[in-house]
C-alpha cells in the first residue's frame, strides 16, 4: 500500500532580481532554513533530498555537491533532477515518490536559481541542436512572441487582455512579500504605453529573471500528523513532455497540435474525479511566463473553453478575488527563477490550502489547489493538492 | 550627515570557454552534407505517419518508431506564416558573438510543406507581412552549419501567371 | 508484503573512445532499442507498455541546456512521462524503482548516455568545483583524485603495486566482454612505468575516454514475472552525498559510501557482504578508488583493501570477484557507469555473462560514484530469488 505524502513545511527566499549579498549555496539555503522552521524540524530529521536546478545559467557542474551542505543534503539521500522549466516540479514529483515508496519517510524538495551569474538567454538559447541555426534560436522570447501572434488571431484577444493579465499579477505580486516584481501599476493604459521587448510580447508581458530558491518539506502520512496540524496532501502528480511543435518549439500555427496542457489535464482531472475543473479545484498557481500563456493555458488546462481565455481575464474571474483565482502570488511574471519557479507553485497553492498566504490569500476557501509547471519544448507536469484526502 | 558606508559586494568573474564537438550523426549529418555540398535542404519523411521529421532523425518522435530512410529534398521557397522582431541585442552562443537590433526572424511554410524557423533578409520591419513569398539565401563561404548555412529568406516577387 | 522491482531487460553499447558516427539520440537508441525488442514492450501508455522514462545526462558533459531534449524522440517521450536524472545513471534507476514502489508506474525505462568524446574533460570537471573558492585552484577530478589516492595510501599504508593489481586485473578482465573498450594484457611494471597523469596516479590506473549508453526496464513483480524468463529482483538500493569541500573530508575515508552500503545490505538482509555476495561491479574511475570504495562497501576493514588485492580475493575465481567486466579503466564513460554494472551484475545473474561469468552467481552488488572524490554515492543490491 503506497503511503500518503504531505507537505509539511513551506519557505522561500525574497526573490530578487539581483542578490549579491549571498552566494548561489546561501540563497539555496535561506529557503532550506525557512522550509525548516516553518515544519519546525531540523536537518537531522531530513532523511532525503531532492533538488532542481539549470546548470548552465550559472556555470556550474553538479551544483547540488557544491550546496550539500547548505541543503541539509551531507550524509543523506538523494539527487538532483533538471528538466527545464519543470526542473522544480519534477523535483517535487520523484520526492513524492521517494516517500510514496516507503524509501524515505521525510524529505526536502529544494529548487534554486540564480540568474545574475550568468547570461540567461544565451543558457536557454544552447537548448537548441546547433542546426536549427541561430535564426530560429532567439531564445524562449521569440518563440514566445509567436505564440502571442497566433492566440490573438485565433481567439480575438487583444493586447489590453495581456496588459490585465500583468495588471493582476502585478496586484498579487504587491501583496506578497517574497514576490520580485512589485510594480504598482494603476491601470492597463501604464503598461500598453510601455516598450516592446520583441513584438507583440513587452517587457512587461514577460516573466523577469530572478535570483531566488523555494524548499519544500514532505513527509509520510505517519509522520506528517505528527509535525504540523496543518499538512496539505499530495493528491496526485502527472507529467506530460512533448517534441516541439513541428513549426516551433512553443507555439503551433499549424492549429493541428495536440498540447502537452491538454493531455496532461484531461488525464489527471479523470482519475481524481473532476468534471468541472473551476468548480472542483478551487484556484490555481500556473506557470505562466508570459501574460499571453496564461490565457492559453487557462484553455489548455479546461479551466475555459477554447479561445475563451481572454474573457477569463476580462471579467476577472481569476482574481485573487474571483470566482476561480489564478497565481494571487503575482505568478511567473513576478518571479521567476527558473530551477524555483515550480517549487513555488507548489509553495504558493500549499500556503493557500493552509489559509496561509497572508495579504495574498484568496476570497475563496481553498480546498482543492492545482500547480502546473512549464518547461522544456512545452512539457508540463500538474500537480494536485488537497487539505484532505 | 555621515553617509552609512555602502556594503562592498566582492564577485568572482569567470570566463570559461567551454569547447565541444557535437556529432551530428547520421541523419542530421546527411543534412548538413547536403546543405554545405549542394545548397539543398533535405530532411527525412516518417515511412509510418508520412510527415517530414525536421531536423532529420533516425526515430519519428510522434510515431515512437524508427523513421526509415525516405528522404526528401525541399523546395527553399515559401511564404512567411508568422514574423516577428527582436528589439534588443542578443548573445548566440554557438557563434560567440551579439546580433545587432532589431532583427526580423520568421516562420516560414517551405512549398514542400515544413515549417522552417530563420531569419529574414528585410530589416524594414514595416515591410514585413504575412503571406509574404520568400527564398532561402544561401551562404557563399563557410557553409558546414546545417540550416545555418542559409543566410536569411529573401523576399520574393514571382510573377503572376498569364500576365 | 509489498511487489519488488524487477529488472526484466538490460542493454549496453560497446563503449568506444570516439563514436563520430552517431548523435547523442542515435547512440542512447541503440541500447533502447535492444530491450525493447527483448520484451516487446512499446512507448505505450493504459499499462500496455513503457509508463514512464527516466533518462540520465549531463547538460554539461553534452554541451546543450535541457540535454535530456537531444534523446526525447528516442524514449518516446512525446506526450509521455519523462524525467531527467543528474548524478551517475545509477541513481536514475534509484529514481525508477521509488516510481514502481510508490505504485504509481508499472513498467519504466532508464536510458543514460555520455559522449565522454565531445566535451573537454578537465573543463567540464572543473565547473564542479564551487567557484568562490575551489574553481580558481584549477583543479579537475583526476586532480581531486590524486590527492585523495595520496591521503589514503599515506594513511593506510596501501602500495602503488596493489592500486596497479587492480588495473592489471580489469584491463585483463576486459578481454572477456564484448562490450569493453579496450583490453590489455599488462603486467605491475607496466603500470608503474606509464607515464604520471598526476602523481600517484598513471596512464594505465586511469580510466580513458569513451562513449556510450545504457537502457534497461524495470518492472513491478507481477509484470517483470510475465516479461522475463529471468527477472533479477532489487533488493537493496540506497545513496548518499558527502559534503563538498575537500578540506573538510579525511579523503582517505568514504563516509557516503558506508552509509548507502549499510542502507542498501539493510534492505537486503546482508551482514556480512564478503561472504554474501557473489560479484561485484565497481566504479573505479582511477586504480585506488577500486580499493577505496572496497572498503567503503565494507568488504574489508578500513586499510585493509590492499590485502584483499594481494591475496587474490577480488580476482576472477576468487572468493568475490570484483569488475569481471573490466571497470571504468577498460573504458566506460562516466555517468554511464553505474547503471552499466547494473547491466553486468543482471547478466551475471542471469547466468549470460558468458566468459566473463563468476560461476552460480545470486547475489550482486552494483555501485555508482559522482563528483569530486566519489562525493555522491550509491549502492544497488541484485539478486535472482
Amino acid at each position: 500500500m503506497a503511503n500518503r505524502v504531505a507537505i509539511v513545511g513551506i519557505g522561500q527566499t525574497f526573490h530578487k532580481s539581483k542578490r549579491p549579498d549571498v552566494n548561489q549555496a546561501e540563497m539555496a539555503n535561506e529557503a532550506v532554513r525557512a522550509a525548516l522552521t516553518d515544519a519546525q524540524l531540523g536537518s537531522k530529521d531530513i532523511e532525503a533530498v531532492v533538488s532542481s536546478n539549470m546548470e548552465p545559467f550559472e556555470g556550474v557542474y553538479l551544483p547540488d555537491h557544491w550546496m550539500a551542505s547548505e541543503m541539509a543534503a551531507c550524509g543523506k539521500s538523494g539527487f538532483k533532477v533538471a528538466t527545464g522549466g519543470t526542473s522544480g516540479a519534477s523535483a517535487v514529483v520523484e520526492a513524492f515518490h521517494l516517500i510514496a515508496s516507503g524509501l524515505a519517510s521525510t524529505s526536502l524538495v529544494v529548487g534554486f536559481q540564480k540568474h545574475d551569474t550568468g547570461d540567461t538567454q544565451a543558457g536557454m538559447t544552447a537548448c537548441m541542436t546547433p542546426v536549427f541555426g541561430s535564426g530560429a534560436t532567439t531564445g524562449a522570447i521569440s518563440e514566445f512572441a509567436n505564440q502571442a501572434l497566433v492566440y490573438m488571431e485565433k481567439s480575438g484577444a487583444k493586447e489590453e487582455h495581456a496588459a490585465m493579465v500583468r495588471l493582476k499579477a502585478d496586484r498579487g505580486a504587491c501583496r506578497n512579500p517574497y514576490a520580485q516584481l512589485k510594480l504598482g501599476l494603476k491601470g492597463v493604459e501604464e503598461i500598453l504605453s510601455s516598450g516592446y521587448l520583441e513584438w507583440p510580447i513587452r517587457i512587461l508581458d514577460f516573466c523577469p529573471q530572478t535570483c531566488g530558491a523555494c524548499a519544500l518539506v514532505l513527509a509520510s502520512e505517519e509522520i506528517a500528523g505528527k509535525i504540523t496540524r496543518k499538512p496539505v496532501w499530495i493528491a496526485d502528480t502527472i507529467t506530460v513532455h512533448q517534441e516541439p511543435f513541428r513549426a516551433g518549439s512553443f507555439g503551433d500555427p499549424t492549429g493541428l497540435e495536440t498540447y502537452s496542457q491538454d493531455v496532461a489535464s484531461t488525464k489527471l482531472y479523470k482519475r481524481n474525479g473532476i468534471t468541472n475543473p473551476r468548480k472542483d479545484i478551487d484556484m490555481a498557481e500556473i506557470y505562466e511566463p508570459s501574460t499571453w500563456e496564461e490565457m492559453m493555458h487557462y484553455e489548455h488546462y479546461h479551466f475555459c473553453d477554447e479561445n475563451e481565455g481572454w474573457k477569463l481575464i476580462e471579467k476577472g474571474i481569476t482574481a485573487i478575488e474571483g470566482e476561480f483565482p489564478v497565481n494571487p502570488s503575482g505568478g511567473v511574471l513576478s518571479t521567476n527563477p527558473i530551477g524555483a519557479t515550480p517549487v513555488i507553485r507548489v509553495a504558493e497553492a500549499a500556503l493557500q490550502i493552509r489559509g496561509d498566504a497572508g495579504e495574498h490569500q484568496v476570497t475563496r476557501d481553498v480546498k482543492t489547489a492545482v500547480a502546473t509547471a512549464l518547461g522544456g519544448c512545452n512539457w508540463t507536469t500538474m500537480i494536485l493538492l488537497r487539505r484532505s484526502l | 550627515m555621515e553617509k552609512e558606508p555602502t556594503q562592498e559586494y566582492i564577485q568572482v568573474k569567470i570566463d570559461t570557454p567551454r569547447p565541444y564537438r557535437w556529432s551530428t550523426g547520421k541523419y542530421l549529418g546527411k543534412l548538413y552534407k547536403e546543405a554545405r555540398d549542394r545548397k539543398k535542404l533535405v530532411t527525412n519523411r516518417c515511412t509510418k505517419c508520412k510527415e517530414l521529421v525536421y531536423p532529420p532523425q533516425m526515430v519519428c518522435g510522434r510515431c515512437k518508431v524508427e523513421a526509415g530512410q525516405d528522404w526528401v529534398e525541399m523546395s527553399d521557397k515559401g511564404t512567411v506564416v508568422q514574423y516577428t522582431y527582436l528589439i534588443f541585442p542578443r548573445w548566440d552562443p554557438h557563434r560567440g558573438e551579439y546580433y545587432s537590433s532589431p532583427y526580423p526572424s520568421a516562420t516560414v511554410l517551405l512549398d514542400s510543406g515544413l515549417y522552417l524557423r530563420s531569419r529574414l533578409e528585410e530589416q524594414d520591419t514595416k515591410k514585413l507581412k504575412r503571406g509574404m513569398r520568400v527564398q532561402a539565401v544561401w551562404k557563399e563561404k563557410g557553409r558546414g552549419r546545417g540550416q545555418d548555412d542559409i543566410e536569411y529568406f529573401r523576399t520574393i516577387e514571382e510573377l503572376e501567371v498569364g500576365k | 508484503m509489498a511487489e519488488r522491482v524487477g529488472i526484466v531487460a538490460v542493454a549496453q553499447t560497446k563503449y568506444h573512445p570516439n563514436r563520430a558516427d552517431v548523435n547523442e539520440g542515435e547512440l542512447v537508441y541503440e541500447a533502447i532499442k535492444q530491450v525493447l525488442d527483448e520484451t516487446g514492450l512499446v512507448y505505450a501508455d493504459k499499462g500496455k507498455g513503457i509508463d514512464a522514462t527516466i533518462t540520465c545526462s549531463q547538460d554539461m558533459w553534452d554541451g546543450r541546456t535541457i540535454s535530456n531534449l537531444g534523446v526525447m524522440s528516442y524514449v518516446g517521450a512525446h506526450l509521455a512521462d519523462e524525467d531527467k536524472v543528474c548524478e551517475d545513471s545509477i541513481n536514475a534507476l534509484y529514481c525508477a524503482m521509488a516510481r514502481i514502489l510508490s505504485g504509481h508506474h508499472d513498467i519504466v525505462l532508464v536510458a543514460a548516455h555520455c559522449k565522454e568524446s565531445q566535451a573537454n574533460k578537465s573543463i567540464v570537471e572543473n565547473a564542479a568545483f564551487d567557484p568562490i573558492f575551489l574553481r580558481l585552484l584549477g583543479l579537475d577530478f583526476l586532480a581531486a583524485a590524486a590527492m585523495q589516492a595520496t591521503r589514503y595510501m599515506h594513511r593506510y599504508g596501501i602500495t602503488a603495486e596493489q592500486c596497479a593489481k587492480v588495473a592489471v586485473k580489469n584491463r585483463g578482465n576486459a578481454k572477456n566482454n564484448p562490450f569493453a573498450q579496450e583490453s590489455l594484457n599488462i603486467t605491475i611494471e607496466d603500470v608503474l612505468s606509464s607515464v604520471t597523469l598526476a602523481s600517484p596516479i598513471r596512464l594505465l590506473d586511469s580510466k580513458p575516454i569513451s562513449d556510450g549508453a545504457c537502457a534497461m526496464i524495470l518492472a513491478r513483480e507481477s509484470k517483470a514475472k510475465k516479461l522475463a524468463s529471468k527477472p533479477v529482483w532489487i533488493l537493496g538500493a540506497s545513496n548518499c552525498y558527502e559534503t563538498h569541500y575537500p578540506g573538510y573530508r579525511e579523503l582517505a575515508d568514504c563516509d557516503a559510501l558506508v552509509k548507502a552500503a549499510r542502507k542498501a545490505y539493510s534492505m537486503a538482509g546482508i551482514t556480512s557482504p564478503l561472504r554474501q555476495i557473489d560479484v561485484a561491479e565497481i566504479s573505479e574511475e582511477y586504480s585506488y578508488q577500486e580499493l577505496l570504495w572496497m572498503e567503503g562497501l565494507g568488504l574489508c576493514q578500513r586499510g585493509e583493501a590492499g590485502k584483499l588485492i594481494d591475496a587474490g580475493v577480488t580476482k576472477m575465481g576468487g572468493q568475490l570477484p570484483v569488475n569481471p567486466c573490466g571497470g571504468m579503466l577498460s573504458g566506460k564513460p562516466t555517468v554511464v557507469a553505474g547503471m552499466a554494472n547494473v547491466a553486468e551484475a543482471v547478466l551475471q545473474l542471469r547466468g549470460e555473462a558468458g566468459k566473463r561469468q563468476v560461476p552460480k552467481a545470486k547475489v550482486a552488488l552494483a555501485h555508482g560514484v559522482t563528483g569530486i572524490c566519489g562525493q555522491h554515492q550509491a549502492v544497488i543490491i541484485l539478486g535472482r530469488n
